[in-house]
């Protein structure tokens, strides 16, 4: 029996926590509380001791565990797990963000709670599953299974239209990963093996290469799957439903971590599967990334629902994301990884908000507050800090991902500068939702009698949102640290994009 | 290939002609006295007219049915019988399934009433 | 001069799970005579120990502790005893041994229970087994009446309510029509080739096709309608009309016997005449079987009507009705597949990959409508699921797993079926039956969330009765489904040494 992966351990352990739910007929809404809680944050723990032990200087993937899952004469399928410069962020923020939005659920949710923390734990596990998985197989599998717990999330706890946006969103992201399968499985046909590493080897050594169109294709099909996640414009009708309806910690997971799968997927499949038609398709996916940001923001603007526009604004920072992922350079796709972070922690922490607002009043129209600073000054104190880092203040997270994404869309080689200034707009009317929202919500005159008894926020509130400033700081002021990680991997992934593409324009 | 099958359709020449032949030969050379009984199409008793739908009992058919079954178990029994010299024990065994089978089959009729007409 | 074989000849030890269940079903037809109906929960046992017992010599057959009979032909060269008839074999004895669980407590509070149900069952399941084993057509014709004659009696089963009664009828006298067809499907191939053996008439195809005479087109014709035949039986499109006012018509625990059972002995059958058969037909060399066109246009053709009609039902029996035609379509791909020279092997073990999956998975959901339905025959409405989540979690848990297996998502039985499918789809070039394929069912994701979306968010009355057998068979089916679709190896490394047998 050869020695179990630290990955495995942080992989296995929510579906661990699952058993004592499902089964031990006796316990009280209390201890499952507590049980999940502890669980996840156990894993977090866990997944920290990851961070210690990842190598920074290794490019290629770490903590590695391989066992054969399925094997055939003509090709394997592997259980293959690790973590690289790329992911390990994406798991951490995943194992940072569960424990938050659990905490978030002790009061909100009131009936159904086992079956509840069942769904958030599997939810946990289906992710991280997601950000580990170097085998196709394995990646499919768990890319689909998120669907799942997300989809009664919405469905059982969501508000009034619930059923519509569970649907929506089930269908709408199933529909794009179908084809994706269909690639998937035209990939492990050609190269007889499913995982990744292999898949690449076979790529470098020139044992297994596509014609053009073909690549093209592919690329299509994985795209699809990936951009509706994103969501990119114009495929994003599912996420402003998909958010409304879903109860606070819902909306925290699906802001926080499930949109990064997309754009996760493009960083891990696309790029490096497909570089030449990365290349050619770059600026087409720039330019939807760039629609993207500008029109989120000018429909964020528009929005008298306070979660809408929150829904909204993610995606115009996901557009961000894209638009640095395709720069198809180092600082691009750095930043590109570090803004997904950033935008988990902002916008679940815009989530968490908008939440506690509802809580409190049981609306989430803006004209319903105003003046709530004077009512609840720390809550509102607190709410300051994630809007400045969501609209990208210097020093704080956000500014440091976007920056470094328009440092690399400006200086990448396959796209023009326009796309960059359109960007740039975008970050001056974030501001300008941002601060319309806050001021509505936030500042003014205290004018409504039903506001002026609002409870400032209550232990578990306060410790939901603490690591989440604490966190804006930390990427704000110390943001050589995290790039730190992915640098070695990044790297070698732009210099595996750049030759390919020389040598494809030598052909 | 097809030009195998010739015999069979020369048969089927000569089987539907002599049907005919016969036919109009009858015609020609028999006597012809006709009645009305004789001109009938169906001469045995029944009403050759009526509502197409009559209600007859379904026992009837029942019987029919088992009635068909052991004649097809006397077909199948009447060329082994001739040659069960030389089948041998092979034949015998494979008999004795299809028997078995039919005992089965005999016992649950009997045991379920199927036999008794009331 | 006819040779008289010897009794070892026959090698019956290789065609035991099968000639045991039928010797098993004889024998008891004769025993329940003699049992009290107030007391045949021993029938039932004594079925279930004959399934059982089959089911244990299938398994050691499988699995190649034990040797059966001496090589894998037996009753001269009718039968075949190879990996196909065993993993077939293990299907319909376990779709049998669900279905009398199934059945049980069902008969016992309609007033139905009489011996004859499992009697029949048995032999309809020694039909499903036999179609395949067939090695020769007469084989394929015969096993497919063992099969279907004892389901029509059970769809009629429900005697003297007029739903049950018509089923019976339309299912019988539409079957009797398609056993048409299929007879004289072989009797033109029979012309074309001068033999009814597969080997034989694989290596007579090549000759006729390499001759290029006018036997061809007999042979074309006889595939055509073998093809609608079996195509009946495994209710694809266009010879699927019967299928759901048979399902909804029928008892619950006979539809969801036949609704897999009927799959297993079709698609069986149509591997062996096809991938087996007929896979030299080929028009002009290099090119895949002439009939690989037709079953993928048919496979397209029953995917989408399956799918897209099931969407507008309100009634859950016949929901699943159409979604048991959908599925038809997903494993006539993998049977197109094996018109592909090279791939009737891969073919083969998708089809028996996806059969086994779909076994547990909709015998089991069938079961959970047994569960719901009430001694009148109603109550199997989609809105009769309202809020059963929250009376009855661990059925509505086990309905759950159901749907989203047969969705197709990962994790469930269902996926690991899908996977193969398409896969081999996609190595015999069949990408546009692929395509198709997925995109159904993203569709068929819609009326099976219904079902979910029913008994988990909407609020209502509804219940159900789980008696411990039906108890039993449903959670055996819903663990089945996930450790399935978890160790996807049990399946595949079960189908990896199938392979068909070509020439004589």
């Amino acid at each position: 029996m050869e020695d179990i992966s630290l990955v495995t351990v942080v992989f296995m352990l929510p579906l661990v926590g699952v058993l004592p739910l499902l089964f031990v007929r006796s316990l009280s809404e209390h201890t499952m509380k507590w049980l999940t809680l502890t669980v996840s944050l156990v894993t977090f723990g866990l997944s920290l001791l990851l961070l210690y032990n990842f190598d920074t200087r290794v490019a290629g993937l770490q903590m590695v565990q391989k066992w054969d899952w399925i094997s055939s004469d003509s090709f394997t399928i592997r259980y293959y797990v690790g973590v690289d410069g790329i992911s390990i962020w994406l798991v951490l923020l995943t194992t940072f963000i569960m424990p938050i939005s659990i905490l978030a659920s002790f009061e909100p949710i009131k009936d159904r709670v086992r079956l509840y923390y069942i769904f958030m734990l599997l939810m946990e596990w289906a992710m991280i599953g997601v950000f580990v998985a170097q085998d196709l197989f394995l990646f499919y599998v768990f890319w689909e299974v998120t669907l799942i717990p997300m989809y009664f999330l919405i469905g059982i706890w969501g508000s009034e239209d619930r059923i519509y946006a569970a649907i929506k969103f089930f269908l709408y992201t199933m529909a794009g990963s179908l084809l994706m399968l269909l690639a998937i499985l035209w990939l492990g046909n050609e190269a007889g093996t499913f995982s990744l590493p292999e898949i690449f080897a076979k790529l470098n050594s020139g044992e297994l290469s596509f014609s053009p169109s073909t690549e093209r294709w592919l690329f299509l099909a994985f795209a699809i799957a990936f951009a509706i996640k994103v969501p990119m414009w114009p495929l994003h009708s599912w996420l402003p439903d998909a958010h409304v309806q879903a109860p606070t910690a819902g909306s925290v997971i699906l802001a926080g971590v499930l949109l990064k799968m997309g754009t996760y997927g493009f960083v891990r499949f696309n790029l490096p599967l497909f570089p030449e038609a990365s290349e050619t398709f770059a600026p087409y996916i720039a330019l939807l990334a760039v629609i993207g940001i500008i029109y989120g923001a000018w429909v964020s603007y528009g929005q008298d629902n306070v979660k809408k526009l929150v829904a909204y604004s993610s995606i115009s920072h996901l557009g961000f994301v894209m638009l640095g992922i395709f720069a198809l350079n180092s600082s691009g796709i750095q930043g590109g990884i570090l803004q997904m972070v950033n935008h988990g922690i902002s916008t679940g922490g815009l989530f968490l908000m908008v939440g506690m607002l509802y809580e409190r009043r049981h609306t989430k129209m803006m004209n319903a507050f105003g003046g709530i600073w004077r009512a609840m000054p720390l809550f509102s104190g607190l709410s300051l800090v994630i809007v400045l880092s969501s609209m990208g203040l210097p020093g704080l997270n956000g500014f440091v991902g976007e920056f470094t994404i328009l440092l690399g869309s400006a200086g990448s080689q396959v796209l023009s500068l326009w796309f960059t200034v359109a960007a740039a707009v975008g970050i001056i009317l974030a501001a300008v939702y941002m601060l319309y929202m806050f001021n509505t919500v936030y500042m003014g005159e205290l004018d409504k009698e039903e506001n002026k008894r609002l409870p400032d926020l209550n232990w578990q509130e306060l410790w939901s949102l603490i690591p989440i400033v604490i966190m804006v700081f930390a990427i704000g002021l110390q943001a050589g640290f995290f790039f730190n990680y992915m640098d070695s991997s990044v790297r070698d992934l732009v210099q595996y994009l750049g030759d390919t593409i020389t040598a494809a324009a030598g052909r | 290939m097809l030009s195998e099958y010739a015999p069979i359709a020369a048969l089927l020449v000569i089987s539907v002609g002599m049907g005919i032949l016969i036919l109009f030969i009858s015609r020609i050379f028999g006597p012809f006295r006709p009645t009305a009984r004789k001109l009938a199409p169906y001469e045995s008793g029944m009403e050759p007219f009526g509502p197409a739908i009559r209600r007859i009992p379904v026992k009837f058919y029942r019987v029919a049915v088992l009635f068909i079954l052991f004649d097809i178990e006397v077909i199948f029994f009447l060329p082994w019988a001739v040659v069960f010299r030389d089948l041998g024990s092979y034949g015998l065994v494979t008999m004795g399934v299809f028997f078995f089978v039919l005992t089965v089959g005999f016992i649950y009729e009997w045991k379920v009433g199927g036999l008794e007409w009331e | 001069m006819f040779e008289v074989p010897s009794l070892s000849d026959l090698n019956v030890g290789a065609t035991l799970p099968v000639t045991l269940l039928a010797l098993g079903a004889c024998v008891l037809l004769v025993v329940d005579l003699f049992i009290p109906r107030e007391r045949k929960s021993i029938t039932a046992w004594l079925t279930a120990i004959g399934i059982g017992v089959s089911l244990v010599f299938s398994l050691l057959s499988l699995s190649g502790a034990v040797e059966f009979g001496s090589g894998e032909l037996a009753f001269s060269d009718m039968y075949r005893a190879d990996r196909l008839t065993d993993t077939i074999n293990v299907a319909a004895l376990i779709t049998a041994l669900l279905g009398v669980m199934v059945a049980y407590d069902y008969l016992e509070r309609t007033r139905l229970q009489r011996g004859e149900y499992y009697i029949l069952l048995m032999f309809s399941a020694a039909g499903a087994m036999l179609m395949g084993a067939a090695n020769d057509l007469v084989i394929v014709f015969i096993a497919l009446e063992l099969l279907s004659i004892p389901l029509y009696i059970l769809s009629g089963f429900r005697r003297p309510q007029e739903a049950s009664e018509e089923s019976a009828m339309k299912y019988f006298l539409l079957g009797a029509f398609a056993s048409g067809f299929l007879i004289y499907g072989i009797a033109l191939i029979y012309g074309a080739t001068g033999t009814t053996n597969l080997p034989e008439v694989w290596d007579a195809v090549a000759g006729v096709v390499a001759e290029d005479s006018a036997a061809k087109f007999l042979v074309m014709i006889g595939a055509g309608l073998v093809l609608a035949g079996l195509g009946f039986k495994v209710a694809a499109v266009p010879f699927h009309m019967w299928t759901p006012d048979v399902y909804q018509g029928a008892p619950t625990p006979v539809v969801a016997y036949m609704s897999v059972a009927a799959k297993i002995g079709g698609f069986a059958a149509l591997v062996r005449v096809f991938g087996m058969g007929l896979s030299t037909f080929v028009l002009e060399s290099g090119a895949p079987a002439a009939w690989q066109d037709t079953i993928w246009l048919v496979a397209v053709l029953t995917m989408l009507l399956g799918n897209v009609v099931a969407i507008v039902q309100s009634d859950l029996k016949r929901l699943l009705a159409y979604s048991t035609i959908a599925h038809a379509g997903y494993i006539l791909i993998a049977v197109a597949a094996a018109g592909t020279a090279g791939l009737e092997d891969t073919a083969a073990q998708a089809v028996v990959i996806y059969l086994i999956a779909y076994a547990f998975t909709n015998a089991g959901a069938f079961a959970v409508i047994t569960a719901m339905e009430k001694d009148d025959a109603s109550n199997t409405s989609l809105d009769a699921l309202r809020g059963l989540a929250s009376r009855c979690p661990w059925l509505a848990a086990a309905m759950a797993v159901f749907m989203l297996s047969l969705t197709g998502i990962p994790l469930t039985a269902g996926f690991v079926g899908k996977w193969f499918v398409f896969k081999v789809a996609l190595q015999a070039d069949l990408v546009a039956a692929a395509v198709v394929g997925v995109l159904t069912s993203a569709v068929s994701a819609y009326y099976y969330l219904r079902v979910v979306w029913m008994m988990y968010f909407e609020e209502g009355e509804g219940d159900a009765a789980t008696p411990p057998a039906l108890a039993w068979a449903i959670g055996v089916a819903a663990v089945g489904t996930l450790v399935l679709g978890a160790l996807p190896y049990l399946l595949s490394d079960m189908a990896r040494e199938i392979t068909l047998a070509f020439g004589g």
